[in-house]
């Protein structure tokens, strides 16, 4: 009853009352009773008084016990947490407790959103960074070696026969080199991305894989798909290239399509395979990466697989 | 004597590119550009047979100025010069309206022979789109899909396969142990007879591979 009628109070005023309930009822006892006390005190007497005392005791101890059980269970709970999906706690119980519950969702919000802003930033950085450096490669060590390689074109025809082959070999170098140079910058950032779009961003993306996988990948682009920003064709570039290294390195797929299609006013792509599937494996941080790039845009990403019965992945985002 | 323009933004590499195309007798560079604009305007002033563009250029990309040049009435031929070993720029070249795409990092060694097949109006592919679109070809022949009717000699079936795998003509030759300009001829055969040659039928196969837009 004391529960019910102290539920909205703080939790000081809660157990003092539950205290002054059972007080107030011992005292009650007390002067109701035709119980009296001797001066000097006889053995009954004390009987009487150490089971009375014994009763407000119990009935105080059951009483705060009852009205702070939610409190233990929400630390029980507290420490149960997943750090990466925390969820809500069950906001339940007293007045002080159903408080801290309600503060420490509203807590958990704050975290959540800092922690998506900060994921946000850093994607942000790493590809600004990546941008960067490839832009650098590109045009600063790029047309360095062009200049070297057109230059030692140029000196051929005017050295003695005796370093010809020695001028050969350093030419291979320099074109080696560039190559490289190429490679690297491609694949921190796909120019063909920003020169050419998505759908050929895309396309060389599957060119690149089926020239360096035994398995056999087939496209498909849905004609007059909306434009989508910058930002959300990174993020379908990324999430294919990432689903595709997946199917290569881990999957041991024979086939693999991809497709760029549209659900109502919503891009979908969708990258599926006949591997072996990773269910019961946890989740890796190739996957994690994929859902953290794709709740930048809000995008909805659902990674569905089974044993023995291939992958797929399908990244849906409104334009 | 053949009058050139060149566009790009690195001096130190139009300077690398005319000194290779200045050792030949026929060749002249006759105008000089740092950007796609640039090159654009002095096209306006000066005669030009063929303009050598960069693909990648500040204020306007050798792309962009290859599609603006293909506007104009009797445009000069456009071989466009690039870092990207990428089939997707190669057609985009194309649809720009260049005849030829040559790598930088083969660019000592094709870039005369380019500028040759793009004054006799052929298309200058660069080696991985040849070995790219041969292997197109070869896998629509295990499909059984419909291919133009091509008619090989033995030796083109020998040389076709090499080049799927990408392999240079360099290495061709040792494998087959021909001549280099055998090779050379043998390869451009076999592209003519696949009609691989022209940029008309290029254009349609990319559209058609869904390579490029139409």
């Amino acid at each position: 009853m004391s529960v019910r009628l102290t539920s909205d109070l703080p939790l000081f005023w809660n157990v003092s009352l539950i205290n002054g309930a059972v007080f107030l009822l011992g005292t009650l006892v007390l002067v109701v009773s035709p119980l009296s006390i001797s001066s000097r005190v006889v053995a009954s007497e004390v009987v009487v008084v150490t089971v009375g005392l014994t009763i407000m005791l119990l009935t105080n101890a059951l009483l705060i016990r009852r009205s702070l059980a939610p409190l233990d269970r929400m630390i029980r709970r507290m420490e149960a947490m997943d750090q990466l999906q925390p969820g809500v706690l069950a906001e339940e119980g007293v007045g002080p407790v159903r408080g801290i519950a309600r503060s420490v969702n509203g807590l958990l919000d704050r975290l959540e959103a800092a922690r998506r802003s900060g994921n946000a930033q850093a994607l942000a950085a790493q590809e600004a960074e990546r941008h960067r450096i490839a832009q650098e490669l590109h045009d600063e060590v790029g047309q360095s070696l062009t200049v070297v390689l057109l230059g030692l074109k140029q000196v051929e025809s005017r050295v003695p026969a005796e370093v010809m082959e020695e001028l050969a070999l350093v030419r291979e170098s320099a074109r080696a080199g560039l190559d490289d140079v190429r490679r690297v910058a491609r694949r921190l950032r796909p120019g063909v991305l920003e020169d050419l779009g998505l759908q050929s961003a895309l396309a060389a993306l599957v060119t690149d894989f089926s020239t360096n996988s035994t398995a056999s990948v087939r496209r498909s682009f849905s004609p007059g798909l909306p434009t989508l920003s910058a930002d959300a064709d990174l993020v379908v570039y990324r999430v294919a290239q990432e689903a595709l290294t997946n199917a290569a390195r881990h999957a041991d797929a024979g086939s693999v399509e991809l497709s760029l299609g549209r659900v109502g006013e919503s891009v979908v792509l969708e990258i599926r395979d006949d591997g072996r599937g990773f269910a019961g494996l946890v989740e890796g941080s190739g996957l994690l990466g994929m859902r953290e790039r794709a709740a930048l845009i809000d995008a909805e990403l659902t990674v569905t697989s089974h044993p023995r019965s291939g992958t797929t992945v399908r990244l849906r985002v409104p334009s | 004597m053949i009058r050139i323009l060149l566009a790009d933004d690195h001096a130190l590499v139009r300077r690398g590119v005319r000194l290779i195309l200045e050792q030949e007798p026929d060749l002249s560079v006759v105008a000089e550009a740092g950007d796609g604009a640039e090159a654009v305007r002095l096209l306006r002033e000066t005669e030009v047979d063929l303009a050598i563009l960069d693909i990648a250029m500040p204020r306007m990309t050798g792309l962009q100025a290859a599609a603006k040049i293909s506007e104009r009435g009797s445009p000069p031929r456009i071989l466009m010069l690039s870092m990207h070993d990428n089939e997707q720029y190669f057609f985009g070249a194309l649809k720009a309206g260049a005849c030829g795409y040559v790598l930088k990092s083969v660019a000592d060694v094709d870039l005369v022979s380019a500028c040759r097949a793009a004054m006799r109006g052929e298309t200058f592919l660069y080696p991985g789109a040849e070995s790219a679109l041969v292997r197109d070809y070869l896998d629509r022949l295990r499909r059984g899909d419909r291919v133009p009717d091509s008619a090989l000699t033995p030796r083109e079936d020998e040389v076709i396969k090499l080049i799927a795998e990408g392999r240079s003509s360099k290495e061709i030759a040792r494998a087959l142990t021909i001549a280099l300009k055998t090779v050379e001829r043998h390869r451009a055969n076999i592209l003519a007879k696949l009609g691989m040659r022209d940029r008309t039928d290029l254009t349609r196969y990319a559209i058609r591979a869904g390579l490029i837009e139409p």
